[in-house]
């Protein structure tokens, strides 16, 4: 396969005034993670008392400047949930979103979108509208991984106003009805080659959710990896 | 982070060892080699390697090229840490390796023509095709992106041929006897596999137990 991207990108030289000017014109960044997350419900009753998810999340950034850039992502996971166990997915697509590249691979991105999540049979499936802020922080061999999430929930009048911390009394709150966070370290490598910088490594962190007025807390482990062109590309 | 892969690696447990067979029959093998950093720990690429009896050098059959090597699994820094997957021998080796003499080249350059690196067809694509042409039997791991495209929408046996698999590019399911139970998701794989037993997962050699074999 690696040879055959770098047939590819050779036979893209009979185009090179275009991929130049695309090069010119545009940089960006990615990353993937692959994570797995286990939580455990810390107060509060909610019908749910520890949530278990695996998968995947697929981010880019890409713009013209050194600074600014045009942010989307791609988040799946299934898993299941303990206590009236069964059956848990969250995904969510946001193709909306804003990002700053404090660094060649350091990425700080706002996004939005729509998103999905419930668990068959113990938490009411509903739609979600997720407003996310991510931080991938650091060049080197460490890399700080933050994610903060608040989502207004749809089509389920079981989990509204789901996040104790965003409550505001007896009035709906507009701030949200479920929170996430996630706070990590990922060690691994960076690298510089064909021009592009790049990361890799396993990472663990500590999540936080709130839904169906309960808190729970817990651990991450999981293996990313991220590509970035040079910002200087994009002018 | 070298020894975390390896770590990884350590989880699969009774690899075939990466030794060559005496040519006094017509060998065939399924390798496969990690790409490049930094997706060394997500992604490998397949070869067929075709020794006939008594030769000395091997035919490697891959997108985008056939070549002639003396080493079957040295791909110098093209593709690290190989992972042998199955041999064939003998009859059932000249039969497997007329077969890829014949067919591999139409499907390199139906592949070269349409390729695109993610998520498919891409050279595990070629691994995956180049298999069932053939009957050879064998399943390449689920590292191996893009081994299960089939388009947009396609359905049929496994390359293992004990199993049926429905794929599309966001969504696909692979059953069988051998292959266990994989579902793919935007061309990630996870799954069981029940005999050799292991947890399949995107990651590494692409499973946690026992290597398939």
């Amino acid at each position: 396969m690696r040879s055959a991207l770098i047939v590819m990108l050779l036979c893209g030289t009979a185009h090179a005034d275009r991929w130049s000017r695309l090069a010119d014109e545009w940089s960006g960044a990615a990353w993937l993670h692959y994570e797995a997350t286990v939580l455990d419900r810390v107060e509060h009753d909610a019908s749910v008392k520890q949530i278990g998810l695996a998968g995947a999340r697929l981010h880019g950034v890409f713009g013209h400047g050194h600074v600014f850039a045009f942010h989307a992502g791609l988040d799946l996971a299934a898993g299941g949930t303990v206590g009236q166990g069964g059956f848990a997915y969250d995904v969510a697509f946001m193709p909306f979103g804003v990002a700053l590249r404090p660094s060649e691979r350091s990425v700080i991105a706002l996004g939005t979108g729509v998103g999905a999540m419930g668990g068959v049979p113990s938490l009411d499936g509903a739609v979600t509208l997720p407003i996310d802020l991510t931080a991938e922080v650091g060049d080197g061999r460490v890399r700080l991984l933050a994610r903060g999430r608040v989502s207004y929930v749809a089509g389920a009048a079981s989990r509204a106003d789901g996040a104790p911390s965003l409550s505001t009394g007896p009035e709906s709150s507009l701030l949200g009805d479920e929170l996430e966070a996630m706070l990590g370290v990922r060690i691994g490598r960076g690298y510089h080659e064909y021009g592009f910088n790049s990361g890799n490594g396993y990472f663990v962190a500590a999540s936080y959710r709130e839904l169906e007025g309960a808190r729970f807390a817990g651990v991450t482990f999981g293996y990313s990896i991220d590509l970035a062109s040079p910002r200087s590309m994009g002018r | 982070m070298r020894w975390l892969f390896w770590v990884s690696v350590a989880c699969t447990f009774a690899k075939q060892p990466l030794v060559a067979p005496p040519n006094d029959v017509t060998t065939v093998l399924l390798v496969t080699g990690t790409l490049g950093r930094p997706l060394d720990g997500i992604a490998r690429h397949p070869w067929l390697a075709v020794r006939r009896k008594g030769a000395q050098m091997w035919q490697l059959y891959e997108v985008p090229s056939v070549a002639t090597e003396s080493d079957p699994f040295d791909r110098g820094h093209d593709y690290g840490n190989p992972i042998l997957h199955a041999v064939w021998r003998g009859d059932e080796a000249d039969r497997a390796a007329d077969c890829i003499e014949h067919e591999a080249e139409p499907i390199i350059r139906d592949i070269d023509d349409h390729y695109i690196f993610y998520p498919g067809p891409n050279s595990n694509t070629f691994g995956d095709r180049i298999l069932r042409k053939c009957g050879l039997h064998a399943s390449l791991p689920s590292t191996s992106i893009g081994k299960d495209w089939r388009g947009l929408i396609g359905a049929g046996v496994t390359s293992e041929g004990t199993g049926v698999q429905v794929e599309t590019p966001i969504v696909g399911l692979k059953i069988g006897l051998k292959e266990g139970i994989e579902l793919h998701v935007i061309g990630l794989s996870i799954g069981v596999d029940f005999w050799p037993p292991a947890i399949i997962l995107p990651l590494g050699p692409g499973r946690l137990g026992f290597a398939d074999r």
